[in-house]
């Protein structure tokens, strides 16, 4: 049942590392946070699920801006 | 082509196709010529985030002693370095230059072309060549000649965009950035070659605009360490100084404050002995 529920995450999961290893390596810049975007997309996704990881994932991308400062930034 | 049944992109498709008929059509480009006019445009509508860069990029070289220090404290721990670096960076408000949403916002007009490249009909008997060496943009890089001298040009034009963009101190990451392009390449030669035009624009750009800040930033020099040590021996002296007054009457330097009261005291014996 568990697996079940956590196929929406893993789903999401799987999308962050088709980006990562296609368009997301021929961009080779780095965050300003740690994790980085990517890391924190996969970590909110496992922690929180589909829904509520995403929409974390997607905040972390908009604060990901040259006006933040970064920094060290873990999913909560 | 997966990707292609996500309707977003085909909507991309659809305005970059205005886009690039608008340039070739109203501004008189070739259609080569129209996709390096699309990456200026994207570029120069992105140079406001630049010139914040500039600025993160003064800071960062303010604070680079201190950062090399905590780089040196971590030297067998990257993970403990990297979160460390990242306080530091909070801690004294400084702005590292690389950041996520610049390079997502590239990325819808990236997508865009590839599919406008591989799908439209260029109406028939039309000008896809530029600079004479390459044949048709719309073909795959390595089909033509021109493709491979574009793909070198693109190889070279990456590392040099990474030596100015990488935000990294770290030598071993900053070595494995610039060896990035030798794999990249291969992909990137079954694209059209007007998507690799795209890539040595948007890179000859990045690196033409770093050179810039980077002129800019020589030119504002970290002037704090040279205050710091003009005026730290004055004080040093002071101290010194008012320790041993009864032992030297008169030490040779004549620093401002600490001097004042000394005068003053020497004005009173002075009335004294008068």
């Amino acid at each position: 049942m568990s697996v079940v529920l956590r196929l929406p995450s893993k789903l999401g999961i799987g999308l962050v590392w088709a980006y990562r290893l296609t368009l997301g390596a021929l961009f080779p810049t780095t965050c300003k946070y740690h994790p980085s975007c990517s890391e924190y997309a996969v970590q909110a996704l496992r922690k929180h699920g589909l829904v509520r990881g995403s929409l974390l994932a997607g905040w972390r991308l908009i604060r990901c801006n040259p006006w933040s400062h970064g920094g060290f930034d873990p999913v909560r | 082509m997966i990707l292609y049944t996500v309707p977003i992109i085909s909507q991309l498709e659809t305005v970059m196709k205005h886009v690039l008929n608008w340039f070739h059509y109203n501004a008189g480009f070739t259609w080569a010529w129209s996709i390096v006019a699309v990456t200026v445009v994207v570029r120069m509508l992105l140079v406001p985030l630049t010139i914040k860069q500039i600025h993160s990029m003064q800071s960062l070289q303010q604070h680079a002693p201190q950062m090399k220090e905590i780089q040196k404290k971590y030297k067998h721990d990257k993970q403990k370095q990297n979160e460390e670096l990242m306080k530091f960076y909070r801690e004294n408000k400084i702005n590292p230059a690389a950041s996520c949403l610049p390079m997502l916002l590239q990325l819808p007009v990236f997508v865009a072309l590839y599919y406008t490249l591989k799908n439209y009909n260029f109406p028939p008997g039309s000008d896809l060549s530029w600079l004479h060496f390459i044949h048709d943009i719309s073909a795959g890089t390595t089909a033509q000649w021109g493709g491979y001298v574009l793909l070198v040009v693109y190889v070279v034009s990456q590392m040099a965009s990474t030596l100015f963009m990488a935000a990294t101190t770290d030598k071993t990451q900053r070595i494995l950035f610039m060896l990035m392009p030798l794999v990249f390449v291969f992909i990137i030669a079954r694209f059209p070659a007007g998507l690799v035009l795209y890539w040595v624009t948007t890179n000859l750009w990045t690196v033409g605009q770093g050179l810039i800040t980077r002129r800019l930033v020589q030119k504002a020099p970290a002037p704090t360490v040279e205050k710091r040590s003009s005026r730290t021996p004055p004080k040093d002296d002071g101290s010194s100084g008012n320790g041993a007054q009864p032992e030297t009457p008169a030490p040779q330097p004549a620093p401002s404050t600490s001097q004042r009261p000394r005068q003053v005291r020497r004005k009173k014996k002075r009335t004294s002995r008068r």
